[in-house]
């Protein structure tokens, strides 16, 4: 029997789950806070670019990005499944799981070589 | 040879239901919150060109197409967050015989540490950049 993808695709889904429960809505408040805070985008700027130098800053920064992608092609690719949307396993898997590991590894990429 | 077993079930079927209907919301949450994601990703990519790009996805988040997906992201992640942390329990069963935790404890802790994150994320915001947008 071949070895199931499930367990790691549910733990990517539920991590970016709880995140999003945890900091979600927070997050959005905070961007939307932003359009009436930031009189002065080249200082947020510099106060951003010295927090990122850290790569703790970065990993963190990475996962609220990675996460969130995981979990939502998860719930995407079940519900097409819910609305009667079918395909080949390997084509929707590929574009949602595939989607959310190339973005992921491409947001990987601009936070590390800042 | 695989045979598949084909669901007699109406496309539809979610619509009858006020749970199914409920159920499929949830589900929903997840289209504008990936937008938003990607928002943010783009916000990664604008910052890696400079201060210039930078303040164009500042402008973004603006418009008004930024600001009604920021809306609808924001609806779609409190629905998300309240019937998150109410599954928790369901999930999170901590049941051995070393520990035990009710679930009613396990509910109240994810309830408490989701409203001091969201919260703390906000005032953490203001508090970073009051100064800043006095200057």
């Amino acid at each position: 029997m071949r070895r199931s993808h499930e367990p790691i695709s549910w733990s990517l889904f539920g991590a970016g789950g709880m995140l999003l429960a945890f900091i979600g809505p927070g997050l959005i408040v905070s961007t939307l806070l932003l359009a009436w805070l930031v009189q002065d985008p080249q200082a947020l700027y510099a106060t951003l670019h010295s927090g990122l130098q850290h790569p703790l800053v970065r990993l963190a920064t990475l996962a609220v990005i990675a996460l969130p992608l995981y979990h939502t092609a998860h719930r995407l690719y079940h519900g097409l499944h819910d609305l009667h949307i079918t395909g080949p396993t390997w084509l929707l898997g590929g574009v949602f799981y595939g989607g959310a590991t190339a973005l992921s590894a491409l947001c990987a990429f601009w936070l590390f070589t800042l | 040879m695989r045979k598949p077993w084909q669901p007699q079930q109406p496309r539809n079927w979610w619509l009858r239901n006020p749970a199914y209907r409920r159920y499929m919301l949830r589900e929903a949450t997840a289209l504008p919150l990936l937008l938003y994601t990607l928002l943010l990703l783009a916000g990664i990519v604008q910052f890696s060109r400079g201060e210039a790009a930078f303040a164009t996805w500042l402008s973004w988040l603006q418009t008004p197409a930024g600001l009604l997906l920021q809306g609808i992201a924001l609806a779609a992640a409190l629905l998300h967050a309240v019937t998150w942390v109410a599954l928790v329990p369901k999930i999170l069963v901590i049941d051995s015989d070393r520990l035990r935790i009710d679930p009613r404890h396990v509910l109240r802790a994810h309830q408490l540490g989701a409203l001091a994150g969201n919260l703390g994320l906000i005032v953490a915001t203001l508090w970073l950049l009051w100064p800043t947008g006095g200057a």
